[in-house]
């Protein structure tokens, strides 16, 4: 077994481990956790795989950025575990059946003639960088595909926003450019007045 | 117009230099700092410090155990047990003072009627003990037997305007 | 240049490469923490001179040893585990921060050839370290089991995920220039005839005040410094942190200010570029240049005041972003046109 195949299996072994920890933790926050790690160390199978783009930019864009929305609502609710398990022998069958569903895919596709040649890490040399390749591609040849996508993603955040926000009457709320806005004279007057004459007091 | 130039004035964070090239003169200045065990600032006659109990000149305590601080004490710093001694003088047996609720306002040195409870200029006492800075009696007469030449030279000098 | 180390590269045969690695990890975290300590210490004096004080200056002269008294001091504490938290990653939150920020110094060059790794991904691979580096905060922040550690993580870890979209622009446009993700490549692009000129300063200098701002406020620096914000959350997410677990915090937190001035000076200020063309590139010019990042970040603390909450959202939102946006387009346009001479 070479050192590859060493690193391969650790990560793997990691994934496997983090990821039914994600279904299996009690605590939300842990499966939540528990997810970062496997993005961590499947991230860390595509780097094996010489694909360090598509490596860091999961452990970029999920790790830092996705998974931290996630924990943050995780965190702030109030989860009652034991009204979350009530229906849970109810719904089994029907998981059971999607998660097997999935599997059979996978290794349908996993198994076929098809995949099975391009399975392998294709060598490159050290200075290929296969951060400009995907560039290239994605802005040549796919790029109606792509730029779809990414309208799609904006319509779906715009309607995301759209259907969150209500205006509520009678909020007290600081407008920060109206604060930056002022200026001293609007607010100060200066005004002279002559000084009494002493002893004019009483 | 105005609007502009406010505009301008706003992105090349123009107020922030300002406020930056503030700091970065004081950076230069002369520094105020006093090295607290070399150097000391001045100090008033008229401090309160660490408490001390004073004598007359033959040596015959002051404190005639009136209780007029006990009364006036604010925080209930002090406490006091009073007998009669062998001589007939009423004297006190007991003359505590607790320096951690004592808040140094100097009210029971403006009651005394005989200057026998005084503060002192000491402020640089420390106690490494809970029940160290619980002062009694002799203590506070050592204070004051340590400390008299300085005690009655600002009770002189604060003596004019009284 | 490393011929002398051959007969003990041929001694250890396959054990070398690991062992060498291993040295070079060394000889950077050393450095580093001894930097960061000195840099507590610099940062007493500066802020000490700016509010008319000297600053620490009993231990040892001018304070010199002032840090490793710190060090010990900390060292010597109880780490009290609060009942109640979790405790695993109690103790794990202060080793994912100072891990990540460690980390994210394996592609820093230090000059044309000394880098730990020269990663073509490299500038990816820093966003990517700094962006984990949020965890720790977060971790704290609810395995300490307490309401200030919570808020504090809460209002930490929204901060720095909405800088680094700013911060991540202006790369894109510092990438854009120098058609490299590899910090080594970015520092040749600004090789040239012109010294000083030449940098990517001059073409991209709203891009390097965003860049500079967002680090501060990626760093939990004031004026951002709002997870801590011991005026009304005591110290935020590291609150019941106490000895060497929260030592590793005040590293971490350090470590990645002197990273930001490293990228900041890799970026912008042309590394370890020379600024006048008569004098030789070296690697003192790179640490005079992250000298300077430094001080300006001591300099902010001593000046400025603390942001409101929602001046800081806003500022990140609806200024940088679209600032930054606005110059990845007008980059995109002027390297079009022949008037780009970077």
């Amino acid at each position: 077994m070479s050192f590859f195949d060493v690193v391969f299996y650790l990560f793997a072994t990691i994934t496997v481990i983090a990821s039914v920890g994600v279904v299996v933790a009690r605590n939300p926050v842990h499966a939540a956790l528990f997810l970062v790690l496997a993005f961590c160390s499947a991230a860390g199978i595509w780097m094996l795989l010489e694909a360090e783009f598509l490596a860091i930019t999961l452990i970029l864009v999920y790790v830092g950025a996705v998974m931290v929305l996630f924990l943050f609502v995780v965190m702030m609710l109030d989860i009652n575990l034991v009204q979350l398990r009530e229906g849970f022998w109810r719904w089994f069958p029907f998981g059971a059946l999607i998660a097997g569903l999935m599997v059979f895919e996978m290794i349908w596709v996993l198994g076929s003639r098809q995949t099975a040649d391009v399975s392998k890490a294709v060598a490159h040399a050290a200075d290929y960088s296969n951060t400009k390749e995907l560039g290239r591609l994605i802005y040549t040849h796919y790029v109606y595909p792509f730029e779809i996508a990414a309208v799609i993603l904006l319509v779906a955040m715009v309607a995301a926003i759209a259907l969150t926000m209500r205006r509520r009457k009678g909020v007290k709320s600081q407008n920060v450019a109206d604060q930056v806005k002022v200026k001293k004279a609007d607010r100060l007057r200066i005004v002279k007045m002559k000084s009494e004459p002493k002893g004019s007091e009483n | 117009m105005e609007k502009i130039k406010e505009f301008f004035k706003t992105f090349l964070l123009v107020e922030l230099l300002k406020g930056m090239a503030l700091t970065g003169r004081y950076m230069f200045a002369r520094k105020i700092t006093v090295q607290f065990p070399e150097e000391k600032t001045p100090q008033s006659f008229r401090f309160r410090g660490l408490h001390a109990q004073r004598r007359y000149e033959n040596g015959e305590e002051r404190c005639i155990g009136c209780k007029l601080c006990e009364a006036i004490c604010p925080a209930l710093a002090i406490k006091i047990a009073v007998a009669e001694r062998e001589d007939g003088t009423r004297r006190t047996t007991q003359y505590d003072i607790d320096l951690t609720k004592c808040i140094f306002c100097g009210f029971c040195e403006e009651s005394c009627p005989v200057d026998a409870i005084v503060e002192t200029r000491i402020f640089e006492y420390h106690g490494e003990k809970r029940g160290d800075l619980y002062y009694t009696k002799p203590m506070l007469l050592a204070v004051g037997d340590k400390h008299e030449a300085q005690i009655a030279k600002d009770r002189l000098a604060d003596s004019k305007y009284r | 240049m490393m011929e002398w180390l051959q007969p003990i590269q041929n001694l250890l045969g396959p054990a070398w490469l690991p062992i060498w690695t291993a040295v070079k990890i060394m000889l950077i975290v050393g450095p580093l923490m001894g930097g960061v300590a000195y840099l507590t210490l610099a940062e007493r004096k500066v802020i000490g001179w700016m509010q008319v004080r000297i600053g620490p200056n009993r231990v040892g002269y001018f304070g010199l040893l002032q840090p490793l008294a710190d060090g010990l001091k900390l060292f010597m504490k109880e780490i009290i585990i609060p009942s109640g938290s979790n405790k695993l990653l109690f103790v794990f939150a202060p080793v994912i921060t100072l891990m990540t920020a460690l980390a994210a110094w394996a592609v820093v060059p230090f000059n044309a050839e000394l880098v730990l790794s020269n990663a073509n991904a490299g500038l990816l691979y820093i966003l990517a370290m700094t962006s984990v580096g949020v965890y720790g905060v977060i971790i704290a922040g609810w395995a300490s089991n307490s309401k200030y550690a919570f808020l504090g993580c809460l209002r930490s870890a929204a901060q720095i995920v909405s800088y680094e979209i700013a911060m991540g622009f202006a790369l894109v446009t510092v990438l854009m220039a120098a058609q490299s993700l590899n910090l080594g490549d970015i520092v040749k692009g600004q090789h040239g005839n012109y010294g000083m000129l030449n940098w990517y300063i001059i073409p991209l200098f709203p891009m390097f005040i965003v860049y500079l701002i967002s680090g501060v406020a990626e760093t939990n620096r004031a004026p951002f410094d709002v997870a801590e914000g011991e005026s009304e959350i005591v110290a935020g997410f590291h609150v019941e942190y106490s000895g060497m677990a929260f030592a590793l915090f005040f590293l971490g937190e350090y470590a990645n200010m002197i990273l930001i001035g490293f990228l900041t000076s890799i970026m912008f200020l042309g590394g370890w570029l020379s600024p006048v063309p008569f004098l030789p590139d070296s690697i003192v010019w790179l640490f005079a240049k992250v000298a300077f990042v430094l001080f300006l970040f001591l300099w902010f603390r001593a000046t400025f005041p603390r942001y409101r909450y929602d001046q800081l959202m806003r500022l990140g939102w609806k200024v940088f972003i679209p600032v930054s946006l606005i110059w990845v387009v007008v980059v995109g346009a002027w390297m079009q046109t022949s008037y780009w001479l970077w």
